[in-house]
Order: structure tokens, then C-alpha cells, then sequence
């Protein structure tokens, strides 16, 4: 999970405060980044500021500032972790900018290779910034850990050198924000993701012990990271960075963070009522419930005509009875497609025509994307294959096994049924089976065979005529190698195996039994005679 | 095995054996240099494909083939026809092609414009919510926002069919249009998302797209400060995602996750491709990339939607002349539904029938006139073509026969050959005007085209009153698309009619005949309107309607049978089926048979069969006149191949092995391959002695080889471990 920056802060509220702010106006194409761009960049905020905008953080505030130390103090590198949107980013980087202090920061997420992650340090160190007239490139080139080493000891010595001079001629006013002091910080984020990386844990290594490798107390190192420290504690003989847990949002927490910013305080608060309760059962990432809130709020307040008002009893009862059918629906997604408008006015009337059309037997609406038939009868065959065991299709496609198997079913006694329904748990944890290419097109000939007869009624208006159909029956096996793979394309099967001339490749379907029955309704292909209920 | 693989590219199969004149030279040698495989010099296996292959086409059985090579061989300048055919073809083909390219950019149009709409909107009102300074902007570190801000406006595009060919092309073409329109477009595809380069292949992949081609490392502050530079910034980035599902998914996932994090820095849209459901990111996504995406969902048009437009487009509407008979329309529409629901394929299919059209007919030239729209050009230029050959084939035309048309008749020719021209006209108005009737029930195009080619005009026998309950009976269930219509004009709702009538109008301008039974049906839709009113209830279906409505009851039905005897009248009159009409074989591709095979390639069954009978491509002397025994003289893995049709399907090695040797090392006598050695040429000779003695070694080679090639064939499986000495068979297709 990424490390999210906290909500609290809109962008209104730092944009409108720059915007007075006369001593930094816009700068040019052709403006050189110097020193003071290593500090957050506008005017720093009082510690009253900082602790109002993270509501439920004083503690973590106030340890990050002792941990840090004073000015011009040597630190031990610090680990912050706490789970998805707790905050941590911004917190470190608003107490930054409450100090005034100069600082790098690196995402792991955006800087996905080491050598992008050293360049990029390298980079803000030397006030480098990329762009056409160096082609995009990047200061220093850097692919070891060794020759970073160097590169930063070099690029930190000058940055140091020249934030000392800076600092002594400068006025002692806080709030002009310069950097404050000979101290850089390095922020590394995201460092959960090194684990994943090529040689990550060597990297991870390297950065935990960057700090007795380097030997320069003016580094500060800060790492972020969204598992805790235990997960990367080897014994590598490097000190152990201290470490500052982020804990998740209690709910009062979360209701200050929401209320913040709100026009209509009294009506969010009603809405954070009825929503927050529910919605904190499943998860308390800010960005999760922000996101959601806002489509909902806006559903909220759709029957209002003037959103200025404070609602009463009985209107927020009104509202909620409003809402309430969207929140247990909205509860349990995370991915909505809304639909454009015009697009969706022409998808609701098809909607509606299919349903008020029911003696219609053309029921192929249903499945809302286009297959060829023999593309359906796969998808059917591989559905059947992988959801019934192998031993039974000698009996599943033979029209007199079937019966055999529901006498066998009767005779259990109490102990085979109770093993039956062991295994059946079991077969439900596996998820769906694997079945070599042979099986597949075996019980696709099968049920092709079989559908035909029903399926020739449906589809084909001229099988009265001698000449098309006969051929065509043959004719649904000749590109089924074609359709095999372009049902592996669109992820309805999945390929596991070796060698594809050792033929020992496997397949297993991925469809769900919904997207099965559609598909085999749209064949009136009866699917449920054919799968297998333990 | 070459000629199996050749069914799959018809083309320069086709033109090579209708163009190419000197067959029967190569026929001569064909056995010679097939049975020494060793001398089959390079210079020579060029030829030898060819010959094989249009050997393969001339044993079809086909009478034209035939015809053409009399016409060939009593014209001198054949050649010159040939080459004018081919001329014409492509003359016909690439209007039949803009035709089609046009009929699909305007289906995708609406959509697209859509498209660009809701990016612009987005996109203002990014900008209008407070544009970043440039040292912000390219900053590492995140803009400290809502957390709203990190999502990533995302395009759902459906399109609704499982394959994607056909979609390959709308994509570029949305490219396309959003580049004109100002956007910085780059478009991914599913090879940029693959797990071997990770998510720094397709950064790089969007770098060179956006910034330049020659990107040291693939780092996403490129993008941030190219975007800052040279007023990009008044200008949204748009990534176009073709085929989401053939992602890699975590791929995929990561460079959502990173974009969403530069989102503010740069705002970028999404568009992504989808082919199935619109829940399909769900299945390939993480949760965390998900999160991110804020979805809209827009919808192209389904490929039988399309499909019905192209129908329209190229036979209905004026475009080329070239036309299909009923059994090969039956075939495509067949092709299209069972087989490979591509419009693409359909496409294609339509081409290769037009090239064998044109290939097969000489006649065919004449499709040019018709191309171009000149009416009457076709009778002085058009004639003056027509050399006394192609006139004798002209009059030999089945059509030209049946209907007793003579040489005498001489001077009428042109007169037909403008009948014809004029003569889809009606017809397909008809066809038109059945699919608008057809429309509000969802009846395709194609299904309404397929039944009015049949010529024996099935469909008119519902309207005599003698197979009318003959009809009900015995075939309620198969569906006759066009009683389909007429039984349910009748639930048509008034509006509905009424706009069904002014389509019709507008259909029907240029026809006069129609056009004023079509008018004449407005007084009563007028008055069924009327009554509609009066009971203030317009809109509402027949079923609904209760007593007191009754009389606008009876109004609407007095209607729909009105319209009702237009469409039988309309029928009865005017639809002609192309194939009843004479001379019709110039426009009308009618060969069902080579379509098919040209088209279906059935690869591993054409292996199994061409393995069994090999004497059939080889054409060697020996093996033509063995029967049913296997020869030593015949190639090995034809000899494994049919020795394994002997078993099960697992086969034991040792076996088959012994088998193989016994047939090599032919136990009767020595006097068999004496004689034959004797009768035949020297070469012959080396082959034929060699059975004699193989030593055990070289068996065993040539029956691994053959073992082998069996394998890569895909028709055996190698022994597995359970079973050492077994190989099994996969039986699959013959």
C-alpha cells in the first residue's frame, strides 16, 4: 500500500496564502532552481497550523519534531510506517515546512529502479532539473550503490557549503522561507516497494546503512514506508532507524478530517452521520471514503434546493431515507462505472426494451458483448471442464451416466456425506480446475454436438435449406485453435504449463458461472444438466 | 505439407492459377522432381509450389474452370483480359474499401466526439481550479491536495466483441482525431504492458511518444517537465489503452498507480479499451490501481450493428455493382455468427469473393461501368470491349439459357445489361424499407438481406392464402425473418408507425411507384394519430389498451394492415432476386464451395489428410497405383502416420516401430523391387535399391525423424514418465 498524503490540506487554502506572498513571484521558463527550492517552497507554517490540519496526529507530530531535534542537530535516520492514508507523507512534509528546513524528497513508487531513485536525489541535490536543452537528462548518470555513495557525499558538501553561506547572510526571519540551518533531510517514500524490485533487498540494505556508510551528520534520513520496521530488520549491523508508528484514523478522527473545509458544516456533519458509521466497518483510508463521500454527499443533497441551510430532524431523516438504498451497494464496491450521458440514455432504453420484450425469444441482449457461436460453445466447454471433475464426463456427456451417478448419490450413508461435504469445501478453496487442451475440445465437440440440434433451431433460418448446414457443423471445429487463444486473450482462460510441444499445457477458466449461464442461454444450451453439483 | 498451408492465403493462390497460363508445361516434370527430393533444385521450388498448388485448385471440381481455359486457349489475348480484370478489380475493390472505411467512421463518430467533449470539460475544469507554478509542477515531491486530486479520469471504451481486430483500427482513428483536435495523444498497447520489461517498457513507451524517441531512462519527471515546457500545459495528455485485457495486469496497475500520483502535475486521461464487460479492469487490476480510476463508460457500436451499416453501405446503397448470390450470403452471415464474429474477417471474406469473382468471370470487366455512375456509357464503351469470344461465354451463361436468350437477341444486350444496373434499385429500397419495419423489433440487416437473396423466393409463400397455415404449422419455430416483421407490425406503437412511415418516405423519394403507395398510407395515419389523441393516450401498445379505447384500437389495426398489404405489395412487385434476372453472373459472385475453401483453412485436419494421402500431392508413380498397402518408397511420416491410425489412442512404441521396419525391409521377395528398379530411370534406381538393405541404425533414424516431425505436427504426444514406451495420440480433427 502507497503512503498517501493526508486530505487536510486544499489545495485552495496553501494556493491562496502563495498568492499574497509578494517576494516569490511566478517564475520563468529560465528560472534556476538555487538553494532555497530544497525547502517546501512557500512560507513556513506555526506548529498551531501544522497540528490543526491533521486532527488525531498531535502525538505524531510532536515526536517527529523531537526526533528531528533542533537546528543544525545530527539525527539517526527515522522510520515512519502506519498503514494507507494515515497521513505520514504530509505530516513529515508540513513539519518540514514548519522548520524551514532544507530537504530531498524520493518516492519509491515513481522512482521504480535504483537508478532512478539515486539520479533523482542527485538531481535535487544539484539543483538540476531536466528539460529539452539537456535532453531530459539527468545530472549525474548513477547505477551503483558505490558510486552514489560518492555522487552524494560530493553533491551534499556543496549544498551544505553553499546553505552555510546563505545562512549567514540572511535575515534570522523564519517565515521568508529559506532554509533554515546546515541539516538536509532525505525523504525516502514508499521504501515497502524496494522489497519488490530487482536485488531489492540489497538496496534496502544499502539504505538502511547509508547513514554510517556516509559519515556526514548533516544528512537527516527519514524513510516512510507503509509495513513496519520488522519486515526489513536482517542484522546487518547497521543501527536500526527509530521508529514512528502512524495509527489508523479513529472515527472521531475522521469525522474533524471530513468536517474540515466544509461549506455547510451542519449539513456534512448530518450526512458524516449517517455515512461514516457503516462506511468506518470497512475501511478507513482517507482517499477510499473521500472519494465515496463526495459521489454520495452530492446524492445527498440532491433533493435541496439552497445548500446553505442547516437541516432539521426531519429533514436529515428525509435525506437519509434518500440515500440509504445507495449505501450498502456503494459499500461493497470499489471500482464504479458511471456512464457518459449520452451514452447511457441509449444503454437504459436497451434495457428496457430487452425486459419489456420477454416473449421475445432472441435473448442474446443479455450478453452485452458480441461472440461468435463457437466462441460460446468454448467458453461453455471450458467452463464445464473446469468446474466438473475429469472422471465424470465419461458419465456427463453419456445420456445414461447421469442417472447412474444420482443412484450412487442416494445409497451414501451419513460418514461419505459428510466427506463429500469436506471435499466439496475444498473444491471451493482450489477455485476452478485445470484441464489439459485435449479435455477442452472434447466436451467442446460434445456440446457443440448436442447444442446443435437445439441451437440449428434458433440461429440458423435455413437449415431446411441442404446445402449450408451440414457443412457448417464441421465447419464450427476448423478455427477453434484461433478462438482458443483469443478466449485466452481476454482472460476467460488462463494458460499455466511448459513447453507447448510437450503438449502438457494446462488451461483453467476464469469465467464466472453468471457470464457461464448467459452465454449458454444465448445457445439455449441447458448448462445445469451438465455441471456437476456435489 | 506446403499446400496445407496454403488454403489460408488464398489470394496468390487464386490469381496464380487463373492468370497463369503455363500449366500444363510444369505438369510434364511434376512427378520427376517430386519423387527426387534430393535434385528438387533451388531454381526449380518456386515452380514447384505452384504447380502444386494450382494443381489443388484445379481438381476441385468446378465447370467455370473449365470454360475459362477454352476461352484462354481460343484467345490470343487473353493476357490482356487478365490483366484488365485485375485492373477493374482493384478499381471495384477500393471503392468497395472507402466505402466501408467511411460507413465505419461515421458509426464511431458520435462516440468519439463524446469522447473529446468529456475530456475537454474535465480538462477546463482542472485548469479552472488553479493552475500550478512550473517549480511545483516538476517537483518530486506531491502537491499537498485532496485526496481526490490522485484520481485519474479514466475513459471506458466498450466494444463490445470478444475479439479485438476490429477495434485495432478505431483506436488509431481515435488517435487520430484527438491529435487533430489539439490533445497529446499516445497510445499503448498491451505489448508496452508486458512482465518481462515492467513498468518501465511502457514509460518508455509513452515517453517516445510524447517527448522524444531517444530516452536515456524512463522516468515519469520527464513527462512532468516536458508537459511544463512550450505550452504543452494549455493542452490535455491523453494515453489510449487498446486492449486492457491482454494486459499484464500488474503492469498495468503500477503505471496506474504512478501516473495517479504525477495526476495533479500533469492531468492525464485514460482510455482504455475494453472488449468484454465493462467490470473487466476489475479482474485484472489491483485494488489500489482501482481505486484511483474514476471511471465513464462509453459504448461503440456492436459489431452487428456495424456489420448491418456495411451491409447497407456496399450492396444496398449505389456502390460498386458486385454482388453475392444467396447460398455465398448465407455463407458469410454463417461465418460471421459461428465462426469469428469479426467485421474484419467479414471484410476479408467479402474481398476474397470479389478477387475470385473477377478471377473466375470474364465477364466481369464490365463492372467498371457500373462502378462509375454513367448510365449509359455502358452501351456504346461497354460493348465496344466485348470481343466475339466473350460474347459466345456471355450467351452461355446459365441465366442467359434458361431464360431462352439467343444470339439472335444480340442488340438487346446492352439493353439487359442496363436492366440490370437499374435493377437493384427497387429491390433494395424494399430491403430498406422491410428494416425499418424490422428495426423497433431489433431484426438484423443481414438476416433481411440473407432471406430476400433466395432465389426461389421462399418468403413469398407466406402471402398466399394456401401456405399460410401450412406455414404456421409446420415451420413456427424456424424464423422467416420477414413474416417475423409483418406479424409484429402489429404491436407497433402509433409513434412508432408514424416515424416508420416518414422514414419510408424518405426511402422511397426516388421511386415513384412506391413512394405513392407509401403516400397514400399518411391519411390514415393521421386519422389512427387523431384518435390517439382523443383518448390521450398516444404512445401506449395495443396491449394496454382497454375498452373505452377501442375504436383507436380498431384505427391502429386497420393501419398495420394497411402497411401490411404495402410491404406484400412492395414485396410482390419488386423483389426480384438478383439471381432470377439474366447475365446476372457479371455482377453475382455465386461459388460458394471456393469461398469456403479458401477461407476455412481447417489446418490440422488438411494435416491428418494430407499425411494419409500423400500420393494425392506427391503424384508419384508408385504410390499411385499401391492401393491400399504402404510402400518403402513412401515418405516416413506418412508411412508412421497411417500406421498409427491402427491403434488406440496410445501406441506403443515398439510396435509401431517393428511395423515400420517391416514395411521398409519388405520380407516377400527380392524380385519386387528389381523390376521396379529396372522400368524406371537412373535415379529411380537409388531410391529403390536402398530398401534393400537399411541398415537397423538408419530405421531407427528416419523413425525418430518421423517420430518427431509427428510431433511438432502437433498430432502425437511424447512418451510421458508414467509410461515410457508409450507415445499417445492426440486425435483430434479428422
Amino acid at each position: 500500500m502507497p503512503i498517501e498524503e493526508s486530505p487536510k490540506v486544499t489545495r485552495r487554502s496553501t494556493r491562496s496564502s502563495s498568492s499574497v506572498t509578494v517576494e516569490n513571484p511566478e517564475p520563468s521558463e529560465s528560472h534556476l532552481p538555487t538553494v532555497d527550492d530544497l525547502t517546501f517552497g512557500k512560507e513556513s507554517i506555526t506548529l498551531d497550523a501544522v497540528l490543526s490540519i491533521f486532527p488525531g496526529r498531535r502525538s505524531q507530530i510532536f515526536d517527529l519534531i523531537r526526533l528531528m531535534g533542533p537546528l543544525n542537530c545530527p539525527t539517526l535516520p527515522i522510520m515512519i510506517y502506519g498503514g494507507a492514508s494515515t497521513g505520514k507523507t504530509s505530516v513529515v512534509l508540513q513539519v518540514l515546512r514548519h522548520l524551514n528546513r532544507p530537504f530531498v524528497y524520493s518516492s519509491c513508487r515513481t522512482c521504480y529502479t535504483p537508478r532512478i531513485l539515486f539520479e533523482s536525489i542527485l538531481n535535487q541535490l544539484l539543483l538540476h532539473r531536466k528539460c529539452s536543452s539537456n535532453g531530459y537528462s539527468s545530472a549525474k548518470r548513477c547505477d551503483k550503490p558505490s558510486d552514489f555513495v560518492n555522487l552524494l557525499r560530493e553533491a551534499l558538501s556543496n549544498v551544505i557549503e553553499s546553505l552555510e553561506s546563505g545562512s549567514r547572510t540572511s535575515r534570522p526571519n523564519k517565515s521568508d522561507g529559506k532554509p533554515m540551518g546546515k541539516m538536509v533531510y532525505l525523504i525516502l517514500d514508499n521504501v515497502d516497494l524496494i522489497r519488490d524490485w530487482d536485488k531489492g533487498s540489497m538496496i534496502l540494505q544499502f539504505l538502511f546503512s547509508l547513514h554510517t556508510v556516509l559519515k556526514m551528520p548533516q544528512l537527516g534520513i527519514i524513510l516512510i514506508s507503509g509495513l513496519p520496521p520488522d519486515v526489513y530488520y536482517s542484522n546487518m549491523g547497521y543501527t536500526d532507524p527509530l521508529p514512528l508508528y502512524f495509527p489508523e484514523y479513529s472515527e472521531e478522527d475522521l469525522r474533524q478530517i471530513f468536517l474540515r473545509n466544509q461549506a455547510n458544516r451542519k449539513l456534512y456533519s448530518a450526512f458524516l452521520d449517517v455515512v461514516l458509521k457503516p462506511f468506518c466497518r470497512v475501511t478507513r483510508s482517507v482517499e477510499e471514503l473521500c472519494t465515496t463521500f463526495s459521489s454520495l454527499f452530492r446524492k445527498y443533497c440532491e433533493p435541496l434546493d439552497d445548500l446553505g441551510i442547516s437541516p432539521n430532524e426531519d429533514m436529515k431523516r428525509r435525506l437519509y431515507s434518500n440515500l440509504k438504498p445507495l449505501i450498502a451497494s456503494c459499500l461493497n464496491e470499489i471500482f464504479r462505472v458511471s456512464s457518459h450521458p449520452h451514452d447511457g440514455d441509449t444503454r437504459g432504453e436497451r434495457r428496457q426494451k430487452a425486459s419489456c420484450s420477454s416473449e421475445n425469444r432472441e435473448e442474446l441482449e443479455i450478453l452485452d458483448f458480441h461472440m461468435s457461436t463457437s466462441a460460446k460453445y468454448l467458453l461453455i466447454a471450458a467452463f464445464l471442464a473446469s468446474r466438473n471433475p475429469a472422471t465424470l464426463d465419461a458419465s456427463m456427456f453419456d445420456s445414461t451416466g447421469g442417472m447412474d451417478n444420482r443412484k450412487r448419490k442416494r445409497k451414501a450413508s451419513e460418514k461419505s456425506m459428510e466427506k463429500k461435504e469436506i471435499a466439496e469445501q475444498e473444491a471451493v478453496m482450489k477455485g476452478p480446475g485445470s484441464f489439459p487442451l485435449e479435455r477442452l475440445l472434447a466436451i467442446f465437440q460434445c456440446i457443440a454436438s448436442v447444442g446443435d440440434s437445439s441451437f440449428g433451431e434458433e440461429e440458423e433460418a435455413e437449415d431446411e435449406d441442404p446445402t449450408g448446414y451440414e457443412k457448417e457443423n464441421s465447419n464450427l471445429m476448423s478455427d477453434i485453435l484461433l478462438q482458443v487463444s483469443s478466449l485466452c486473450d481476454a482472460n476467460f482462460l488462463i494458460k499455466s504449463g511448459s513447453c507447448p510441444l510437450e503438449g502438457s499445457i494446462r488451461y483453467r477458466s476464469m469465467v464466472s458461472e453468471d457470464l457461464a449461464l448467459k452465454a449458454a442461454r444465448s445457445l439455449n444450451f441447458p448448462l445445469s444438466k451438465y455441471l456437476y453439483r456435489r | 505439407m506446403a499446400p496445407s498451408g496454403t488454403v489460408a492465403d488464398p489470394l496468390p493462390t487464386s490469381t496464380n492459377d487463373s492468370f497463369n497460363s503455363g500449366d500444363t508445361s510444369e505438369n510434364d516434370i511434376r512427378p520427376f522432381f517430386v519423387l527426387h527430393k534430393a535434385s528438387s533444385g533451388s531454381n526449380l521450388h518456386g515452380k514447384l509450389n505452384g504447380t502444386v498448388k494450382s494443381k489443388r485448385r484445379i481438381e476441385s471440381p468446378t465447370p467455370k474452370i473449365a470454360k475459362r481455359s477454352e476461352v484462354e486457349s481460343v484467345e490470343e489475348d487473353g493476357q490482356f483480359f487478365s490483366t484488365l480484370r485485375l485492373k477493374v478489380f482493384e478499381t471495384v475493390w477500393s471503392k468497395i474499401e472507402k466505402t466501408i472505411a467511411d460507413v465505419l467512421r461515421n458509426s464511431n463518430s458520435k462516440v468519439f466526439s463524446g469522447i473529446y467533449d468529456w475530456i475537454r470539460e474535465s480538462f477546463e475544469s482542472i485548469v479552472s481550479s488553479g493552475a500550478l507554478r512550473i517549480s511545483e509542477a516538476v517537483r518530486s515531491y506531491p502537491v499537498l491536495t485532496q485526496a481526490s486530486s490522485k484520481q485519474l479520469l479514466t475513459a471506458m471504451v466498450l466494444t463490445r466483441n470478444l475479439e479485438m481486430v476490429d477495434d485495432l483500427l478505431t483506436f488509431q482513428e481515435l488517435e487520430l482525431q484527438l491529435k487533430t483536435q489539439g490533445c497529446h495523444v499516445a497510445k499503448l498497447s498491451s505489448m508496452d504492458f508486458s512482465a518481462k520489461t515492467s513498468v518501465g517498457g511502457c514509460l518508455r513507451g509513452l515517453l517516445r511518444q510524447f517527448v522524444m524517441p531517444t530516452i536515456d531512462v524512463a522516468d515519469v519527471t520527464i513527462l512532468a517537465s516536458w508537459y511544463r515546457e512550450n505550452k504543452n500545459h494549455d493542452n490535455p495528455v491523453v494515453i489510449i489503452v487498446d486492449d486492457t485485457e491482454r494486459c499484464c495486469g500488474s503492469v498495468l496497475s503500477d503505471l496506474i498507480l504512478i501516473l495517479s500520483e504525477w495526476a495533479v502535475k500533469v492531468p492525464i486521461f485514460l482510455v482504455m479499451g475494453v472488449s468484454t464487460a465493462h467490470d473487466a479492469p476489475r479482474k485484472i487490476l489491483s485494488v489500489n490501481a482501482l481505486q484511483r480510476l474514476c471511471a465513464i463508460r462509453f459504448t461503440l457500436s456492436s459489431p452487428a450493428e456495424r456489420m448491418d451499416a456495411v451491409l447497407e453501405a456496399v450492396f444496398l446503397r449505389p456502390c460498386s455493382g458486385f454482388t453475392v448470390s444467396h447460398k455465398v450470403a448465407i455463407f458469410m452471415r454463417s461465418y460471421f455468427l459461428c465462426q469469428d464474429g469479426t467485421l474484419t474477417s467479414f471484410v476479408r471474406t467479402l474481398k476474397i469473393a470479389c478477387l475470385q469473382h473477377f478471377s473466375s468471370e470474364p465477364l466481369s470487366i464490365m463492372l467498371e461501368h457500373f462502378c462509375q455512375d454513367g448510365i449509359n456509357q455502358l452501351s456504346d464503351k461497354g460493348t465496344g470491349l466485348l470481343t466475339e469470344a466473350t460474347m459466345k461465354h456471355a450467351f452461355h451463361l446459365p441465366s442467359v439459357t434458361r431464360n431462352k436468350i439467343t444470339r439472335s437477341t444480340y442488340e438487346m444486350l446492352p439493353q439487359f445489361l442496363s436492366d440490370l444496373q437499374r435493377m437493384p434499385n427497387p429491390w433494395s429500397i424494399v430491403i430498406l424499407c422491410i428494416y425499418e419495419a424490422g428495426k423497433y423489433d431489433k431484426v438484423r440487416l443481414l438476416d433481411i438481406f440473407c432471406e430476400t437473396l433466395d432465389p426461389e423466393a421462399r418468403y413469398l409463400r407466406y402471402f398466399s392464402p394456401s401456405a399460410t397455415a401450412n406455414c404456421q404449422t409446420h415451420d413456427s419455430g424456424r424464423s422467416c425473418v420477414i413474416r417475423r416483421v409483418l406479424r409484429k407490425l402489429r404491436d407497433l406503437s402509433p409513434s412508432q408507425l408514424s416515424n416508420m412511415l416518414k422514414s419510408w418516405e424518405n426511402l422511397t423519394a426516388d421511386f415513384s411507384e412506391i413512394n405513392d403507395k407509401v403516400m397514400e398510407l399518411h391519411p390514415f395515419m393521421r386519422s389512427v394519430e387523431a384518435a390517439g389523441q382523443r383518448q390521450g393516450l398516444p404512445n401506449s401498445p395495443k396491449k394496454h389498451a382497454s375498452r373505452s379505447i377501442s375504436k383507436h384500437e380498431k384505427e391502429l389495426k386497420a393501419m398495420t394492415d394497411k402497411v401490411a398489404v404495402v410491404i406484400e405489395f412492395m414485396l410482390r412487385e419488386y423483389m426480384k432476386p438478383v439471381e432470377n434476372v439474366p447475365f446476372h453472373e457479371i455482377l453475382c459472385f455465386k461459388d460458394v464451395d471456393k469461398l469456403q475453401s479458401a477461407l476455412l483453412g481447417d489446418p490440422r485436419g488438411r494435416i491428418q489428410s494430407d499425411l494419409l494421402e500423400s500420393h494425392n500431392i506427391l503424384h508419384c508413380v508408385c504410390c499411385s497405383k499401391r492401393g491400399t498397402n504402404l510402400l518403402p518408397s513412401m515418405h516416413d511420416t506418412s508411412i508412421l502416420y497411417t500406421l498409427a491410425q491402427e491403434h488406440a489412442d496410445v501406441i506403443n512404441l515398439h510396435d509401431w516401430y517393428q511395423s515400420f521396419k517391416t514395411i521398409l525391409v519388405p520380407r516377400t521377395s527380392k524380385a519386387k523391387p528389381k523390376s521396379k528398379s529396372s522400368s524406371k530411370s537412373k535415379k529411380r534406381k537409388d531410391i529403390c535399391e536402398e530398401p534393400e538393405a537399411p541398415a537397423e541404425a538408419l530405421i531407427q533414424a528416419r523413425f525418430c525423424r518421423a517420430v518427431m516431425e509427428l510431433q511438432i505436427a502437433g498430432l502425437i504426444r511424447m512418451p510421458s514418465k508414467r509410461r515410457p514406451d508409450f507415445v499417445q495420440r492426440v486425435a483430434f480433427g479428422s
